[in-house]
């Protein structure tokens, strides 16, 4: 077993799933009040991660976080070195990668919340943060449960832009998808297969939580 | 409150502005402790509630006190709301009990009741809520959840939520009583009215019923189509719909 890249791994997913909560929350809310033309672009853009090839992502990220452009010479300035190949250029790639991922389910929760009931909360004179915290969050918990499991598993299966940003880095930039890119190419099918069946097992385990929880919760709102 | 009994009023209400297809131009002086809206579906009513607690975005709302006491007697409006001093919703001190509603249905009677004061009320101000609930009968019903009451109880919960918001400016009610049995509406009626005299809170409520309305004993003010159509007594702003009412109670017998 890959003992550093599994650690990476899941040090890289564990933070790319806090980032994203954290910025998700507030993009979500937004998309979900309104109807305007601005919103359905951001929502496009927020889901263009979907359907472009990770390489793609990558490349530009590659481009933009690297001394060739001024966005990275800027970044370069602040960090004092280039964000590529380290591990917070893997962190930045990861949580652009898996925005949709975060943003999709907390979108679809939170048009779920009754307005009638949000709009009253105010109005009895609850701020906008116990709104949220109070009546926003509790209706809207499983699509953060959704939202966290599947950035999780997403960041934990991603390859492409890892590989692009990262470079395959031992114990730096090397995650456990790669690690089994390298393990293939070594012809070490059995290590390769051991680390893949870990993959398998955290996803399985990943989309079980969700799928069950949905499934106890919507029991729980019958009864 | 400022003298209920005569006509003076105590408190004003204007709103003005498009919502949707209507033009809302409102400008209601409340003289009686209870003020109901009557009116057609689409008339606006809503729209007045909804305006006053900042809800309807791009809609101007001003409302004042009558001060009878201040400048040595003489008195003065005092500006609760308006263009110098536009307040964000949770700031307005508004008791609302809105259409369908609206109870927070992961939270328990007694937790729906105890919001408005745990959102802004002092320790001090825990009576608003014990009162609310002795008024509505809701002490079998606390530890239930929304899911758990009928459509009758649950409009009880939601009625109990605006009347236990501390030191409330104005109480807002839209269609109170949908929901509540005849009985239970005769029952409650005259205690939320001693309820609300005895805290000087004036409401306003909305209604489509015209049985309501005559039933409530307040001021009416007919809206239609956003424009205020006629005020006074519920005797004569519904003396039509009371003439039609009784021509077909006696044609039922």
């Amino acid at each position: 077993m890959e003992t550093p890249a599994l650690n990476l791994t899941l040090r890289l997913a564990g933070l790319t799933t806090l980032c994203l909560l954290l910025i998700a929350t507030p993009l979500a809310i937004w998309i979900a009040r309104g109807h305007g033309m601005v919103r359905r672009v951001v929502q496009a853009i927020v889901a263009l991660p979907l359907v472009l090839p990770p390489t793609v992502l990558g490349f530009y990220l590659l481009l933009g976080l690297g001394p060739g452009t001024s966005m990275g010479r800027e970044l370069i300035a602040v960090f004092g070195h280039p964000l590529a190949f380290t591990f917070w250029g893997l962190l930045v790639g990861s949580v652009i990668y898996s925005l949709p991922f975060a943003v999709q389910p907390l979108v679809v929760g939170f048009s779920g919340v009754d307005r009638a009931v949000v709009e009253t909360a105010s109005v009895l004179g609850a701020s906008p943060w116990r709104v949220f915290w109070r009546i926003v969050f509790p209706l809207s918990r499983m699509s953060f449960v959704a939202a966290a499991v599947l950035t999780f598993a997403h960041t934990v299966g991603e390859f492409g832009v890892v590989l692009m940003i990262g470079g395959d880095i031992p114990g730096r930039t090397r995650t456990l998808s790669i690690s089994i890119f390298d393990l293939v190419q070594e012809m070490n099918y059995k290590a390769a297969n051991r680390t893949a069946l870990w993959l398998v097992g955290l996803s399985f385990a990943a989309l079980l939580l969700v799928y069950g929880r949905t499934a106890v919760e919507r029991r729980a709102d019958l009864g | 409150m400022a003298d209920t009994g005569s006509s003076r009023p105590h408190h004003q209400l204007r709103v003005k502005g498009r919502r949707g297809s209507v033009d809302l131009d409102v400008s209601l002086e409340l003289t009686a402790p209870w003020t109901v809206i009557f009116g057609p579906s689409g008339s606006g009513k809503s729209s007045v509630l909804r305006a006053a607690c900042g809800l309807v975005p791009g809609v101007e709302v001003e409302f004042r006190r009558w001060n009878a006491a201040a400048r040595r007697g003489q008195g003065e409006w005092i500006e609760l709301q308006g263009a110098s001093r536009a307040l964000p919703t949770s700031w307005r001190e508004l008791a609302y009990a809105p259409q369908g509603t609206a109870i927070f249905p992961h939270l328990s009677a007694k937790k729906n009741i105890e919001f408005g004061w745990k959102s802004r009320g002092r320790k001090g101000d825990r009576h608003f809520v014990d009162e609310a609930v002795e008024l509505f009968a809701m002490q079998p019903l606390l530890e239930r959840r929304p899911r758990e009451l009928s459509g009758g109880e649950r409009q009880g919960v939601g009625l109990a939520r605006a009347f236990a918001v501390p030191n409330a400016k104005l109480v807002l009610l839209d269609e109170p009583f949908s929901g509540i049995g005849r009985g239970m509406r005769e029952a409650l009626l005259p205690r939320m009215r001693a309820r609300l005299a005895a805290l000087g809170v004036p409401a306003l409520s909305v209604t489509h019923d015209v049985e309501e309305a005559i039933l409530l004993g307040a001021e009416v003010v007919r809206l239609e189509a956003g424009k205020v159509m006629a005020r006074g007594p519920a005797k004569d702003v519904l003396a039509d719909e009371r003439m039609a009412m009784m021509r077909t109670l006696i044609a039922d017998d």
